[in-house]
């Protein structure tokens, strides 16, 4: 494909992946079933999921995943759209470059020509959306929309203020119902509006307590299959999901007292590289024989435990697994014992109760101690956890999502981290100043967080607050009905500024940049309404009330999905190499053409 | 990473619910299940191409552990049911029938999957809160004073099992050991937070069934060198180790002991073992377990002072032997034991099953740990029973939580269907609104659920009979298929044998279309009891797991699979 234009190829390859998402896109599309290569079945409506288990080969799809890879971790929305704006943006830019190409130049072919207006024409629609387009979304879409407000949310959990909180729980609804359909997104959008109602931090921002559930919500959440969906619930304290080692506590009194081990309480004789010498030259036979150390051993452990007793400790929490004797001593001294717990789940537990893990144990102090309000084995599905709530500013809860497959709770789960996701990006539009003031910038921080492979893209978060602020005319939480109206009323505003701008300037130029952004536009209303029956008034109705969605997802969807047109209509050529497999990489394809682009931006 | 290859591309499969191989593995699977459902259910051989052990089983945890497919689709349906099976150990073949029939119904109808997806969740939901009611038709009240209606559950559950091959005796024996059983580890006074005991199970081959028994206490391998009829002390005090004492080195770290020329470190730690049996015997144990080897030179010590030496108990009994004495395990060789560590038993006695003699610990006071000793002809029929009898212990234990049953033998199937078609057909005007869909699409949704249900009804009948619902309180009956058509006196009862055939009660086929009616109750007061009932928890999580895998199902579009 040596000399083909870039603008077909990305063209095509972008319809290719356009069919796959649109089997699951709007009120009629359905999940995909994926098997990972380990033959764990997997369920998805995400985009970002869908197309990152097809395993492109072709270079500039695996581009177009990256980009959308990298908008969702951003804003944990809006990947299936992305594709379907980039595949009619990417139409309406070819017909446009085909009509009229650049004749002022000397082109020596009309592939070249088309390809560098295309290019021009990308350029300039880039420029123009991070010029003009947050301007005109606050005044040609805002007004139609509302804003929700994260004091009135969480404050439902007191008095019955509905209708806001409806607000949120809409929002949500209609982000799940794009992630599961129809089924069940009332049920887990009251869930998740629950527990982030318990989780709301005092005197901190929304975004803080947003944040604090985004960050530990592998520890918060626990995944039980086997039971219908809506045996899902919420309960009180941290589930630990480790069984107790030694017999549970039998008394039932309450508070109970804590401490957290990071090591074995046993102390380590010999380290590595150590050598006992056993019986030195025939003296002192019975004082330095083996049993003497073990029998030392085993008394300072008996010491060790002797004063946790002293402490009134009776719950210890280890993230390693204790010996025998370690147990036995426990138990005997009506200690109860959890081994092995995870490490982000022991990271929740000290940074909620405040406490400080035991490194050394000889020296245990009251401040190691934490004390919890109760302590008790719950019995989820097949296994048996422990289950430990403390007492901080906020009252812990975890989350409990039942569903018939293990594909489905990971799916929940999935859903309900972009979730939240979603609407930290809606209380926190990230500003246009972010990708003005360089794009550099941007890229490097996005490209930190492919490497660090962190679900939070956290080094965005931060450069955004810290840059300065050049505009901001979104105001935070500002949301707009579903079901393709942000299109729509963009349509028209765009229609309206090209004509604006036609009668007072002559730049006739930004005319067509901003007509065609708003034809674009338009394919995801006819999209969503693609599969309705004709002439069935009632099921047409229903639909329509879809709930809402962010404006400020939604913006950044687009100033991604054009940043994507940018760099795939830059490529010119797709140079397929040859390397033997075990000298490179294991994508040599897509690094090579990283190469490329790079050169491209210098 | 010199074994870095190339990653394939993944295959893709559009719209499978169209695909005409995953169609007819859908309905292969269904034939499968469906002819294994009931008591009359027709047993299925097991085997690997490498020939293995085969497996005569009907159980449904057995049957789709087994069943491997390359189909992504069908292994879907397949966790679905085992994880359901896996919490509740019931009502699985139901589950599978119902999801399976039910999808094949909407595929074969012209409805939407959209809509059919939102039709039957309220379908099902009309369901769920009806069966929750207090009113509800098809649910009766356990009352744990009697132990008529739970012998019933157990018997219905273990006769739903064929492949165990039991004679109707043998069936009620079976059954009433279960429910003893279950019976007995249930505490009786205990304050605050009941812990429920355990049912350890001992089979015993080659004995007839009837000889099986429920024992309270534990039965443990019987020692060597057990000397009987030596006069006991009552009761006997026990210590229970968990670490090994059979001289090994305990942990001192990953450094390294050089032992000198001339020091005999094993006698040194053997020194230390034999100290710890004067312990031992000082304080008059009589009962010595270990759950690890016991050095013999300690064992010989202990048996010469009259202690009866158990080695190598393993971590499974562990648990129930602690609860059973209320020693506590020690691990420690150097320090005292403390006296709270020691326990007690009651009594030993030494007992004979077949090839096995074991000995019986039976505890102190009262203990919720029991023994459940098994026996069948051969080792087939031997494991399933086992399957079965822990399937009814948990079935058993479901109940304490939710004290109900469903009428069995497809009746609340049948009742369901009527209850749904009668309900639906009152609100649709606002059902269909609320849903989304005209009002034909929502009762043709409504009716293909209730198809289903019924299918899954009548795959209780294999001997060629046909299923026939009444008219009046919707139970099902079976037609036999030499009987003369249509002589509605010599039904008899209905399938879970509450209802009596009267000449004046209308029957219709199961798979006809019939006038919807609203099911009339049953006079509560009769002195007749269900000859056959099911777990109430486990129906109703099943009956709700299959309907949202069917709704899974047919909500999948698109297929990727991963090759690598």
């Amino acid at each position: 494909m040596a000399a083909q234009s870039s603008c077909v190829a990305s063209l095509y390859t972008v319809g290719v992946l356009e069919a796959v998402i649109l089997r699951s896109f709007g009120p009629e599309g359905g999940q995909v079933l994926f098997t990972r290569d380990t033959g764990q079945a997997m369920l998805s409506r995400s985009g970002t999921r869908i197309l990152t288990a097809l395993q492109l080969e072709h270079p500039l799809a695996r581009m177009v995943v990256e980009c959308v890879w990298k908008h969702s971790t951003a804003t944990g929305d809006g990947s299936k759209t992305f594709i379907l704006l980039l595949a009619s943006l990417l139409r309406l830019i070819h017909a446009a470059a085909s009509k009229e190409p650049n004749v002022s130049h000397s082109y020596n072919s009309t592939k070249a020509a088309e390809a560098a207006t295309a290019r021009h024409l990308a350029d300039k629609l880039l420029a123009f959306a991070l010029k003009e387009l947050d301007e005109l979304i606050a005044t040609g879409v805002v007004p139609y929309g509302g804003r929700i407000s994260w004091e009135d949310f969480t404050a439902t959990a007191q008095s019955p203020s509905l209708a806001n909180n409806l607000c949120v729980q809409k929002l949500l609804r209609s982000f799940f119902h794009t992630r599961f359909g129809y089924t069940h997104c009332d049920f887990i959008s009251h869930l998740a509006c629950e527990l982030l109602s318990y989780w709301k931090f005092k005197n901190e921002l929304p975004s803080f307590s947003l944040q604090f559930v985004s960050d530990n919500f592998p520890a918060l959440h626990t995944p039980v299959s086997g039971f219908p969906v809506c045996a899902s619930r919420l309960i009180d304290g941290q589930v630990i999901h480790r069984d107790f080692a030694t017999p549970p506590l039998k008394t039932d009194h309450q508070p109970v007292k804590a401490v957290v081990l990071t090591r074995s309480l046993q102390p380590t004789l010999l380290n590595t590289g150590d050598v006992l010498e056993v019986g030195c030259g025939g003296r002192m036979m019975e004082e330095r024989s083996i049993v003497h150390f073990s029998a030392w051993m085993e008394r300072s452990l008996q010491g060790i435990i002797a004063n946790l007793q002293t402490l009134g400790v009776c719950v210890l929490l280890s993230a390693v697994k204790q010996s025998a004797a370690v147990l036995a001593l426990a138990t005997q001294a009506e200690m109860c014992v959890v081994e092995c717990v995870s490490e982000d789940e022991l990271s929740l537990f000290v940074r909620l109760s405040g406490t400080i893990p035991i490194w050394d144990c000889s020296m245990i102090e009251p401040e190691h101690v934490v004390t919890l309000t109760f302590c008790r084995p719950i019995q989820l599905g097949g296994h048996r956890y422990k289950n430990t709530p403390q007492r901080i500013t906020v009252k812990p809860c975890s989350l409990v999502i039942c569903a018939p497959g293990e594909g489905q709770t990971e799916q929940y789960a999935c859903a309900l981290q972009d979730a939240v996701r979603m609407l930290l990006r809606t209380w926190e539009p990230m500003h246009a100043a972010v990708t003005t003031t360089s794009k550099r910038t941007l890229q490097s921080h996005k490209s930190s967080s492919l490497h660090t492979d962190n679900l939070t893209d956290r080094t965005t978060y931060r450069s955004s607050a810290i840059q300065p602020i050049h505009k901001c005319v979104l105001e935070p939480g500002c949301v707009i009905s579903a079901g393709g109206s942000f299109e729509l009323l963009l349509h028209y505003a765009l229609l309206q500024h090209g004509h604006s701008c036609s009668v007072s300037h002559d730049l006739n130029i930004d005319t067509s940049v901003s007509q065609l952004l708003a034809n674009a536009l338009l394919s995801v209303p006819q999209k969503i309404y693609a599969h309705s029956p004709k002439g069935d008034k009632s099921s047409k109705d229903s639909e329509l009330d879809l709930g809402l969605e962010s404006v400020s997802c939604k913006y950044q969807l687009l100033l991604a999905v054009l940043q994507c047109v940018r760099s795939l209509l830059k490529v010119d050529t797709v140079l397929p190499t040859h390397i033997a497999l075990h000298t490179q990489s294991s994508r040599p394809a897509s690094t090579s053409w990283e190469d490329t682009e790079d050169e491209a931006e210098d | 990473m010199s074994r870095l290859s190339k990653k394939s591309p993944s295959v893709c499969t559009d719209l499978p619910l169209d695909n005409t191989d995953i169609c007819e593995k859908l309905y292969l699977l269904k034939q499968i299940l469906r002819s294994c459902f009931g008591p009359t259910g027709r047993l299925k051989q097991v085997h690997n191409n490498i020939g293995g052990h085969v497996v005569t089983t009907s159980a449904s945890s057995v049957l789709l552990s087994s069943v491997s497919s390359s189909q992504p689709f069908i292994n879907l349906i397949k966790t679905s049911i085992l994880n359901h099976v896996s919490r509740f150990s019931d009502c699985g073949l139901f589950a599978a029938i119902l999801c399976l029939s039910l999808i094949e119904q909407v595929k074969k109808s012209a409805l939407r999957e959209s809509v059919a997806i939102r039709v039957n969740k309220h379908s099902l939901g009309l369901c769920t809160s009806y069966l929750q009611r207090e009113d509800c038709d098809c649910r009766v009240k356990l009352d744990f004073c009697s132990s008529q209606n739970l012998i019933t559950l157990a018997r219905s559950i273990i006769s739903s099992k064929p492949a165990c091959v039991l004679t109707e005796p043998e069936t009620l024996h079976i059954s009433k050991l279960a429910v003893q059983a279950f019976l007995l580890t249930v505490p009786c006074s205990s304050p605050g937070v009941v812990s429920l005991g355990r049912i350890v199970t001992v089979p015993v081959e080659g004995h007839s069934v009837l000889s099986s028994a429920v024992l309270p206490g534990l039965l443990v391998e019987m020692p060597d060198g057990l000397s009987k009829g030596e006069s006991l002390p009552n009761p006997l005090s026990v210590v229970v180790f968990s670490a090994s004492l059979a001289g090994d080195l305990s942990e001192l770290g990953n450094g390294v002991i050089e032992v000198h020329p001339g020091v005999d470190t094993d006698s040194q730690i053997l020194g230390q073992l034999l100290e710890l049996g004067r312990q031992v015997v000082n304080n008059e144990v009589k009962l010595f377990v270990c759950q690890k080897v016991i050095h013999p030179v300690l064992q010989q010590y202990l048996r010469s002072h009259g202690v009866i030496v158990v080695e190598r108990l393993g971590i499974a009994l562990m648990e129930p032997l602690s609860q059973l004495t209320g020693a506590q395990p020690v691990a420690t060789l150097h320090t005292t034991i403390p006296s709270k560590a020691y326990g007690n038993v009651r009594d030993l006695s030494i007992r004979r099953f077949g090839s096995k003699t074991m000995l019986h610990l039976l505890p102190l006071g009262e203990s919720v740990i029991c023994t459940m000793i098994l026996c069948h002809r051969n080792q087939t029929m031997l494991n399933e029973l086992k399957v079965v009898c822990q399937v009814t212990e948990h079935v058993l234990r479901l109940t304490l939580r939710e004290p109900f049953a469903l009428l069995g033998g497809g009746c609340t199937e049948t009742h369901l269907a009527a209850y749904v078609r009668h309900k639906s057909k009152n609100d649709v005007p606002e059902a269909a609104l609320l849903l989304g869909c005209s009002q034909t699409e929502y009762l043709l949704g409504v009716e293909l659920f209730c198809r289903a249900l019924e299918s899954a009804a009548g795959a209780l009948e294999h001997d060629g009979g046909n299923s026939l619902i009444d008219l009046t309180h919707a139970h099902r009956w079976t037609l036999p298929a030499d009987s003369i058509k249509e002589t509605n006196d010599s039904l008899g009862f209905c399938g879970c044998g509450l209802v009596e055939s009267s000449p004046s009660s209308k029957w219709t086929y199961l798979n006809t279309k019939y006038a919807e009616f609203c099911p009339s109750p049953l006079f509560r007061d009769t002195p007749v009891q269900p000859r056959v009932l099911d777990s109430f928890t486990a129906k109703l999580s099943a009956l709700q797991v299959a309907i949202e895998t069917a709704n899974l199902a047919l909500d999948i579009k698109y297929i990727i699979q991963d090759m690598n």
